[in-house]
């Protein structure tokens, strides 16, 4: 009888304690996450009637709930090893590194950007003298998730269909990249890794390269996958690779007008440690190099994955601009660059392709 | 709001227990009532003027059928009406529509309105009630607060178990929570939590995951039907676990409604054991008012055929469902005027017979449409051109594996058979085992969003 009473008070207690820690929640952000959190909703005779009160605060019921980030890791140790089942989230680990499901190839999405690509092409490109390359970044499913036998997205066809779509020089990585060239807990590749990638880029556009680089190591990091999967890995090292070069160059954005450290250490700190190369999300980013070969630019149409890669290419250019087609529409391009005889790389990862709706 | 959601769990519940537990006796079942309505508008409050509207004609029809027995067929037969007109419109008038677009090569606009919660399991609820005071055999219910917590008990109100007036009646007027009672419905909550929120939901995601697959297989077709026939039985039962075990603390004692029916070794016996209080109601107030089995062998076999399309129908307003009904209806035909003694003398058979046709039966009856159920019972029997495997298809059997597993022992009486035998050791890590469950489910509901109730929409 006492052992039933005693179990009764502590399950009770549990939710009531549980409700309360809820219903009083403020949180903001979740950094394992990258995202905001739902937050309670305002009450209202509207938002009833019409059903979004009662669905927002679902939401933030998950989100807000106490120890969150203990339940999440809970769930994932549960599923993972109770259970047995490879992925958490779409997120799977293998040899302490974590990669995300993604398949099956997305032809409307291949499609969407191979459009975006074919209309900067048609509106901006012909009848100029640009030399227009493309290059694709494999994901690390194509590495990791291929070796265990996983589904994996058609890499071949999305290559394929590349190629018969777009009339411009392709710049094979596939070869060139490893698992090794990747951070473990996050998508993106370690920029001390890619100088390999550098070189096999500069010599597809005839450009000479220089790999006389020094690795500054920033700290430890836990990238997205971290926080999606919610398993314990272990965190990576952040690293930028500097030179003479690098420090006599000089970064801006040409919206705002403001400048842009090529490498921001305090983003060590921040919701998205990547965003420590040139400045992260941002539509349109200049860099200049005054002792770069005179006349010779680049413009790179690019990903996240863009960031790390061109300051490793800023001695083989006088200036790159960045642009960030998921950020800027595509029609305001004209108004801050002007194509005439630049080397234009369009550089996107499998994962942008497979999931394009955000370019414009 | 679902039992399986925070909401329900760490505001909802706590909230309530606390309220009832420290109102005085006769107002208690107006904690239930207000509760229970709080419960229902919080997912649907455009629809409380409808429900309250259920229960104010359901209430008014008991008191004139008991007022003026000469007419109480005529009231009967209003409230019927009623009750299955607004069943009819709100559930099947698309279906009708369709039906006479069809026929007549029209396109016919549809309705536009979403379902009403629960409207299947309470139109059920009140038609019996009606039924059983114009039979005579339940006095109508005077008191509005009485008869609203009957139709609108929070715990059975969305999905069943359907409950007999006469069952809840004195239960209604006088009834004790004790300490064993709430333990052993804590007991009871907890357990069907868990069939849902760990064993349907993961079943139901390889579920969505072959629906969504591009490159569907054999395999992953029979991986989907077996974990669709475990997710829905672990969807079903354990919301009737919780709702009776709900009831349980609030002293009720609800009829069970599932009782391993996978062990069935006919589909006759099966109906016997799943989803109890619905066969039990068509049998009640259709079957057997058609005459049952005391007429001729024809009638007989049209009033099966009619019972189970109308089961069929309940379930969904498909064409998919009423094959399905009917589908059941020739096996259980089957089994009576053929092979019933077969399966008696040969029970390892019967047994697959059984599990066979429910997992064939589940797939028509996941639909959505009649085209897809056949385009995926054909893909199971090759007949679909799917390659036997892909690397998608082995991907999930390998991480369902050990769910497989579990949902297959979970099915049966070894889990409870096992418990029992060892409880004097068990039964004192049973506190800490309670709060671990708890806390495991609720690690799946703060990470997770896929938890949508199968029967949710009846």
């Amino acid at each position: 009888m006492k052992k039933k009473l005693v179990t009764l008070v502590l399950l009770g207690l549990l939710l009531l304690s549980g409700g309360l820690g809820m219903l009083t929640g403020h949180r903001e952000l979740s950094l394992g996450e990258r995202r905001k959190l739902a937050q309670w909703p305002k009450l209202t005779g509207a938002a009833l009637l019409s059903g979004s009160f009662t669905s927002s605060a679902d939401k933030a019921a998950a989100d807000q709930f106490p120890f969150r980030e203990f339940f999440r890791r809970g769930k994932a140790l549960y599923v993972t090893y109770v259970l047995g089942q490879p992925d958490n989230n779409g997120i799977y680990v293998t040899d302490d590194s974590a990669a995300k499901l993604d398949y099956p190839l997305s032809q409307s999405s291949l499609r969407h950007a191979i459009d975006r690509i074919q209309n900067i092409v048609d509106n901006y490109l012909s009848g100029t003298q640009v030399r227009c390359y493309y290059s694709v970044i494999p994901d690390k499913n194509y590495f990791l998730g291929n070796s265990l036998g996983y589904p994996v997205m058609d890499y071949d066809r999305l290559l394929d269909e590349l190629s018969r779509s777009l009339s411009m020089t392709y710049l094979d990585l596939f070869e060139t990249l490893s698992p090794e060239d990747y951070y473990r807990t996050d998508p993106h590749w370690r920029q001390e890794c890619l100088e390999p990638v550098a070189s096999s880029l500069a010599r597809g556009m005839g450009l000479p390269f220089s790999s006389a680089f020094e690795t500054v190591t920033l700290g430890r990091f836990s990238g997205a996958y971290a926080g999606q999967s919610a398993l314990p890995l272990e965190p990576d090292s952040l690293c930028y690779l500097e030179n003479e070069t690098l420090r006599g160059c000089t970064a801006y954005d040409p919206v705002s007008g403001d400048p842009v450290p090529i490498y921001d250490p305090d983003k060590l700190d921040s919701r998205d440690p990547y965003d420590l190369f040139l400045g992260g999300a941002l539509p349109l980013v200049v860099l200049e190099n005054p002792n770069g070969p005179a006349g010779r630019e680049l413009v790179l149409f690019r990903d996240s994955f863009g960031s790390s890669l061109a300051p490793l290419l800023a001695a083989s250019y006088s200036k790159i601009t960045l642009v960030d087609l998921r950020y800027m529409d595509s029609s305001l391009l004209g108004d801050y660059v002007t194509f005439s005889h630049q080397d234009v790389l369009f550089l996107y990862s499998t994962l942008l392709l497979n999931s394009s709706q955000s370019l414009r | 709001m679902v039992f399986s959601s925070l909401i329900f769990l760490y505001a909802f519940l706590p909230a309530v227990l606390l309220v009832y537990f420290l109102a005085p006796g006769r107002v208690k079942n107006t904690v239930l009532l207000l509760s229970s309505l709080v419960f229902y508008a919080w997912s649907e409050l455009r629809y409380l003027p409808l429900i309250l509207c259920t229960i104010a004609t359901g209430y008014g029809a008991g008191l004139a059928i008991g007022r003026f027995r000469r007419h109480g067929k005529v009231i009967l037969v209003l409230e019927a009406v009623l009750c299955l007109g607004s069943l009819g419109l709100f559930k099947y008038a698309n279906l009708l529509l369709e039906a006479l677009g069809g026929v007549f090569r029209l396109e016919l606009p549809l309705w536009r309105l979403a379902l009403p919660l629960g409207i299947s399991f309470y139109t059920f609820q009140i038609l019996s009630y009606a039924v059983d005071v114009y039979r005579d055999t339940v006095e109508p219910q005077k008191n509005p607060i009485d008869f609203g917590v009957y139709v609108v008990f929070f715990p059975q109100l969305i999905a069943g178990p359907i409950v007999r007036y006469q069952e809840l009646a004195p239960q209604l007027k006088s009834r004790r929570s004790t300490l064993d009672g709430a333990y052993e419905g804590a007991v009871r909550f907890l357990t069907g939590l868990g069939k849902k929120v760990l064993l349907a939901n993961p079943l139901g995601a390889i579920c969505s995951a072959y629906g969504e697959s591009t490159a569907p297989t054999v395999l992953f077709s029979w991986l989907s039907a077996l974990a669709f026939t475990l997710q829905i039985y672990f969807d079903f039962s354990g919301y009737s676990d919780m709702a009776v075990g709900l009831g349980r603390i609030f002293g009720f004692q609800l009829p069970e409604n599932f009782r391993h029916p996978y062990m069935s070794s006919s589909v006759t016996a099966f109906w016997r054991r799943w989803h109890i209080t619905l066969g039990a109601w068509f049998r009640d107030y259709v079957y057997i008012p058609m005459g049952g089995n005391r007429v001729s062998k024809a009638r007989w076999i049209r009033n099966i055929l009619v019972v189970w399309c109308l089961t069929g129908l309940w379930h969904g307003a498909g064409w998919n469902f009423l094959l399905w009904g009917l589908f059941f209806a020739l096996l259980l035909l089957g089994e009576k005027l053929w092979y019933g003694s077969f399966l008696e003398r040969h029970r390892v058979f019967a047994h697959g017979y059984v599990l066979l046709a429910l997992v064939l039966s589940f797939v028509m009856f996941q639909g959505p449409t009649v085209e897809q159920a056949l385009s995926n019972l054909k893909a199971m029997f090759f007949l679909g051109e799917l390659p036997l495997w892909n690397r998608e298809s082995l991907y999930y059997l390998r991480g369902s594996l050990v769910l497989l597993l579990l949902g297959i022992m979970g099915a049966t009486p070894l889990p409870s058979r096992v418990y029992r035998r060892l409880e004097p050791v068990l039964s004192w890590v049973q506190p800490v085992g309670l709060v671990l469950l708890l806390l495991v489910c609720t690690a799946y509901l703060v990470d997770g969003s896929f938890n949508p109730f199968l029967y949710f929409r009846f």
